[in-house]
This record gives structure tokens, sequence and C-alpha cells, in this order.
């Protein structure tokens, strides 16, 4: 099959509400190359760079790259992506290349959470909470900003305590009020914190616990890359938790993944020559545009 | 897929979109027309009486703003935008407006209208028992005699058992054509799309019962007609749940790559599987409506009488109509959507789902609050809903 195949990379893009996320696999599906960036409100032009930096940070050209795959929020925003999937199936694929085993995946990003379920790779059931920021990354800027610490600064301080305080507020803004009077009653910071990342992690497993906890689980998404968040998660949960090396990436390295097994699947079929032109027509236009508007 | 837009396709496209406009027609050429709430209220008894019966549906598109001021906002938001819409003068070409005990809302809902809506001066209330008991039964045919004797003051006649024989019997009609139509979309592809279903199901509920039946005997014949590709979809979906009286949700799931094959939803099967049973009186409406009826709103405890429950036996007896139109529409995926705050329909999601784990069907729950932008938010989770199943 590889013979048939002269371009051997494929990307996953995955563009999320904070975070733009792009990965680039070979025919084995190995990672080669990933970057990582913050969205903005262009999401177009995000698309663009996030391409040209993981091709550059992989050594290739675009020539080289047979199928891409958009997910995340702004996967309508990719104008060269040759399909797009949604984060929850990325997601899943991307977390059961690393720990084939997992059964339960806790995504927490920037504006949302996830809780995949896995079964031999695939998933099988899944619930996202879309009303509002409680128990997400969102929640965890807010309480940094209302105490003026730096995100990771934060996770290391609440590492030093042993009793954390309890924040019962659901809200993402009365939680934050509840801090201010948390902190003018003269409780110790390091206690705060740990009740932050307390409050965050149990209206996520209160998610998870409608679909069933099953252990191995995974822990990924942005906020898992924080030490406080983490700590708090395994306590929680009461088990420990697998964590990626870098855990802001899964999405975009299933759609990669899901890219090499489409492009596969095509070459099968015989359609594999067409898509690519088209591919590699698409992105040069795109490209022109762009540059005329600037 | 489907191809062109028939001629009856194409009526009930102008009838979903004005849903009015018949009725104004009708009204100005001295025709009574009879608003009703929810799928209780006998049909049969207003088209006996030479009145024309039409549903009233909430707007999806039209923000609520009229109706915070008479209702709370944490209630069922169909039932709110009906108020909403009342409010505004929406429904003036009513003479009439009937509701039914189908939830607590629901009730207050009719007695909001008559106490802020000015249009329909005629308002009754049909207290509706909730369980299929056989003294409910009997309760529920005293409640559909008082609307009875309430609407021949309305109309200065009494009611006439020949005429609501016939009155039974059209629209038993409108019910055998609509599982006809439904037939159609047993095939794979189906041979209509559950966005042109929808227009024709809320066209009918926007007619007079004999051209209701007219509309979908042309639509029947043209989709007959119609050659069907191969399709392209990955999965062949049911869609459950509360009323459901616009195209948008089936939009959003059929843009995700499946067929909408079924619905169990009041503006589809639930309303049309049930026929009135001879001979026609108001014992075989209350038959009809309070036993079979299969909405979660009345309790389907057949099992009443045994002192052992056992649950698997019982979601059966509540469930197994869905296992058939699964088996029978070749079904692979059902998505149970829920207005927010619908506590009739939200106790039923558990049992349900476990139902369908238990045929080995897919399911995913999904709640919205009646207003096209809420719809936004679930496209990402049908699509991986979707995606699961391919």
């Amino acid at each position: 099959m590889e013979n048939a195949t002269p371009a051997l990379f494929f990307a996953g893009i995955d563009i999320g509400s904070t975070m733009s996320k792009a990965v680039v696999v070979d025919a084995q599906g190995t990672m080669r190359g990933y970057v990582v960036g913050p969205t903005g409100a262009e999401h177009r032009r995000r698309a663009n760079k996030v391409m040209e930096d993981v091709l550059r940070t992989a050594g290739i050209t675009l020539d080289q790259v047979a199928y891409i795959i958009s997910t995340g929020y702004g996967r309508v925003n990719v104008p060269f992506a040759d399909k797009q999937v949604t984060e929850l199936t990325c997601h899943a694929k991307g977390v059961a290349s690393l720990f084939p085993e997992v059964r339960t995946a806790i995504d927490i990003g920037g504006q949302d959470a996830k809780v995949l379920k896995i079964k031999n790779g695939r998933l099988t059931d899944f619930l996202t909470n879309d009303k509002c920021a409680a128990g997400t990354g969102r929640f965890l800027e807010v309480a940094a900003e209302t105490l003026g610490l730096g995100l990771n600064e934060m996770g290391r301080i609440s590492l030093q305590s042993d009793t954390p305080v309890k924040i019962n507020s659901l809200c993402t803004i009365f939680a934050q009020q509840e801090i201010i009077s948390r902190l003018s009653e003269g409780q110790p910071l390091t206690d705060i914190l740990a009740g932050v990342y307390i409050a965050v992690t149990t209206r996520v497993v209160k998610l998870a616990r409608q679909i069933k906890v099953e252990p191995p689980v995974v822990f990924t998404g942005g906020v898992a890359k924080n030490s406080g968040m983490v700590k708090a998660m395994e306590v929680v949960l009461g088990i420990p938790v697998l964590i990626p090396q870098e855990p802001l990436i899964t999405g975009a390295l299933g759609a990669a993944i899901l890219a090499r097994d489409e492009a596969f699947k095509l070459v099968q079929d015989g359609h594999y020559k067409s898509e690519k032109k088209q591919l590699s027509e698409a992105y040069i236009e795109f490209t022109e545009k762009n540059e005329r508007k600037m | 897929m489907v191809t062109a837009t028939t001629k009856g396709l194409s009526r009930a496209h102008e009838i979903y979109a004005n849903r009015g406009r018949r009725m104004r027609e009708l009204r100005k050429s001295g025709k009574k027309i009879i608003g009703y709430i929810c799928l209780y209220p006998p049909v049969e008894i207003i088209t006996a009486m030479g009145m024309v019966p039409f549903r009233i549906f909430g707007d999806m598109s039209e923000p609520i703003t009229a109706a915070d001021r008479v209702s709370t906002t944490v209630v069922c938001p169909f039932l709110r935008s009906i108020i909403d819409l009342g409010i505004k003068g929406k429904f003036d070409f009513l003479d009439g407006a009937v509701g039914a005990h189908t939830c607590d809302i629901g009730m207050t809902t009719i007695i909001a209208w008559r106490d802020y809506i000015k249009d329909a001066p005629f308002t009754h209330l049909i207290d509706v028992p909730h369980t299929d008991h056989a003294p409910a039964v009997d309760y529920f045919e005293g409640q559909i005699n008082f609307f009875k004797k309430h609407i021949e003051e309305l109309a200065g006649e009494k009611l006439d058992q020949d005429k609501l024989k016939q009155a039974c019997q059209l629209h038993n009609k409108q019910r055998k054509l609509v599982r006809e139509l439904y037939d159609l979309r047993k095939s794979d592809p189906p041979k209509l799309t559950s966005m042109e279903n929808l227009e024709v199901m809320v066209s009918l509920f926007s007619l007079p019962v004999e051209e209701g039946n007219e509309l979908l005997e042309e639509v029947i014949k043209d989709v007959k007609e119609r050659s069907i590709k191969s399709s392209q979809k990955k999965a062949r979906l049911m869609v459950w749940g509360p009323v459901f009286d616009n195209t948008s949700l089936y939009e959003l799931i059929e843009s995700s790559g499946a067929d909408v094959v079924v619905d169990d939803t009041c503006v589809g099967t639930r309303a049309f599987w049930a026929d009135v049973k001879a001979p026609y009186d108001l014992h075989a409406l209350a038959q009809r409506y309070l036993v079979d009826i299969k909405c979660p709103r009345t309790y389907r405890d057949t099992q009443h009488q045994e002192t052992e429950r056992d649950y698997d036996k019982d979601l059966d007896s509540r469930f197994s109509y869905i296992k058939k139109a699964v088996t029978d529409w070749h079904v692979n995926g059902v998505i149970l959507q829920s207005v927010k705050y619908c506590d009739t329909h939200g106790y039923e999601v558990p049992n349900l789902r476990h139902y369908l784990d238990t045929l080995g069907i897919p399911s995913i729950y999904i709640e919205h609050d009646y207003s096209e932008r809420s719809l936004a938010p679930i496209k990402t989770r049908v699509e991986a809903f979707v995606e699961t199943l391919g």
C-alpha cells in the first residue's frame, strides 16, 4: 500500500476555543512534529499559521501531506482540511493511540470539559458540559486573575496544602466572590488554591460519573498540565490518572491518525490522486487570498 | 438522497411557513376555529361540531419577551412560547382555546391564556389523569363529557352521535394515511426526509381533517413515485421526546451525516398511531387518548395488579412499541431530545436509555431550550454520536 503513496505524512489540526494545535504523523502513525499556539479571534488565519508552523517543525512541505483532518470548536474554519471530525472522536482516537487500554478519558479545555468512554480504541459514549465555564480552564483563569497569580505558580502553591478550603459555588463568578471572602477571613492561600482545584475537579467528576468512570483513566487538555489540578483529580476520583507527555495535543494527534486511516482508505478505493490535487490547490488559493487581504 | 420536491410537499412547505392562513380564510367564511394545546383534547368532538381544530404550537425563532410577565422562566419554554405568542396576538384567528392537564405547566398555560390572552374568549381545561388504570379511563370520560357540554354551549347545538362517528372515521383515516407515509421511510435511504415529513405533520395540524387527508393522499402518491439513489448517510436514527414542531433539529441531525427515519414525538407517530375504536363514543375517545397514545405523561402501569415488580418486564411494557419501531425502520441509533424543564420526559430518560442499552441500540440525550440558538451547541454532540455509529 505504501508504494502507491507518494506522500507519506498526515496532519491533524485542532482549533480549540483557547488554543490551536497541529500534529503531523507519518505512514506508521508516529508523531513527527507538533505545535501549540493561542487561537485568538481569527480562526482562519490561525489555522493557516499553525499548519505552516507544524510543517516547519516536522521539516516537511505541504506537498508531502496527503490528508488533513480538522477538529475542535473551530474545525469549520480550516479551509484546506479534507475532512472535519468532531473533537470527541479525535480525542478518543488520540488518547487510545497513546494508552491502548484506556477506558475513560477526561479532557478539560479552556471553555469546555468532556468525558469519553473508550473501548478497544473506539469512542462508545461521551458527555460534554457546554452550558457554562464551571469545571473548565476558564474557572482556573478567573481564580488566577483574582489572586494575581500565574497558572503554573498557582498549581505549585496549592500542592503545599493538605486541608483544602471548601468552595461551594458551582458558578464561576460566585466562586470568584467566594475566593475573595475566604481571603478576607484570613484562610491561607495554599488551602484556598487547593480548594479551587477540588471545586473544578468535583464538577467534572460529577459529569464523568453519569457515564461511569472505569480505569484506566487518562486526563488530557491544557488543564492536565497543571500539577495542582492533577493532584485534585486523583484525590476526587480516588484512583491515579495517566497524563500524556503533551496533554494538549491528543485531539490533533487523533485527527492526524484518522487522516492517515482515511487517506489509506482512499488509496484502497482508488480516489487518492484527485483528493491530493484538490487539497494543494485549495491551500495555495487560500494563502494567496489571505496575503492580498493583509 | 431524496430527489425533486413534489407538488404535495411544496404545498405542505407553504402551510408550514404560514400556519394561520387557511384558518383565517375559514374563519372569514363563518367557521369557528378551536385551538388546542398538546395531544389530549379530543379533536373528533371539535370536528363533529362543525368547527376546525387547530393545534397550537410555539415559535422557536421568536424570542420570548412578553411571557415573563405572566409565567416564571423555569418552566417548559415551549409552553412559554405559546403564551408569549398569544399575548402578542399571533393567534387572533382562534375562537377558542382548549388545554388539558397533560402536565402541570400544560394546565397552567390554558389558565394563563384565559387570564391574559384577549383572543379566543372561549377557553376550556380538560383534566387528564396520569395512569391508564380502568377507573382513570372512566374519570377521563367524564372530563370529555364536560368538554362536550361546554362546546355545545359555544355552538348553540347538541353533539350529534352520527357526526361524532363520521369525525372519528375521518381522523382515523388521517392516522392510517400518516402511517402509510411513515412506511415510505423504511427504505434505505428513506423516500422522504425528516424535514419534509415534519412539514407535512405540522400542516395536518393546520388544516381541517378532510383537507389534511387530501394533502396526505397527494404527498403519498408523489413520494411513492420518487426514485431513490443509494444512501451516503452513516446512520438511521430515531428521534424521541416531547413536541418538536420545527425542522431545525432535523436539519441539524441530517447535516451530521444521518437519516432520521422515524420518531416518537407528538408531532409525529405519537399523534397518529392510535385509532378511535367502535362504537366511537366518549368512552372510546377516553380509551384512545388516555391509554392508546404513548406519551410519558401517562404512566402505563400494566402490572399494577401484581404485587411483585419485575423491572425488565416493566420496561418492556412501557417501551416495547419503541423496540418495534427500531426493528421496523432499521434504526441503529436513537436521539433522545427534550426541552429544558420537562420533568415528564426527563424522568423517562434513564429507564428508556437502559432499555435501549439492553437492545444494543446506542442512544444520546440532548436538551434544548426551544430556541433556534440553543441548538448550535448540540451540533458537535450529534455529529460525534453519528461518528460513533459509522
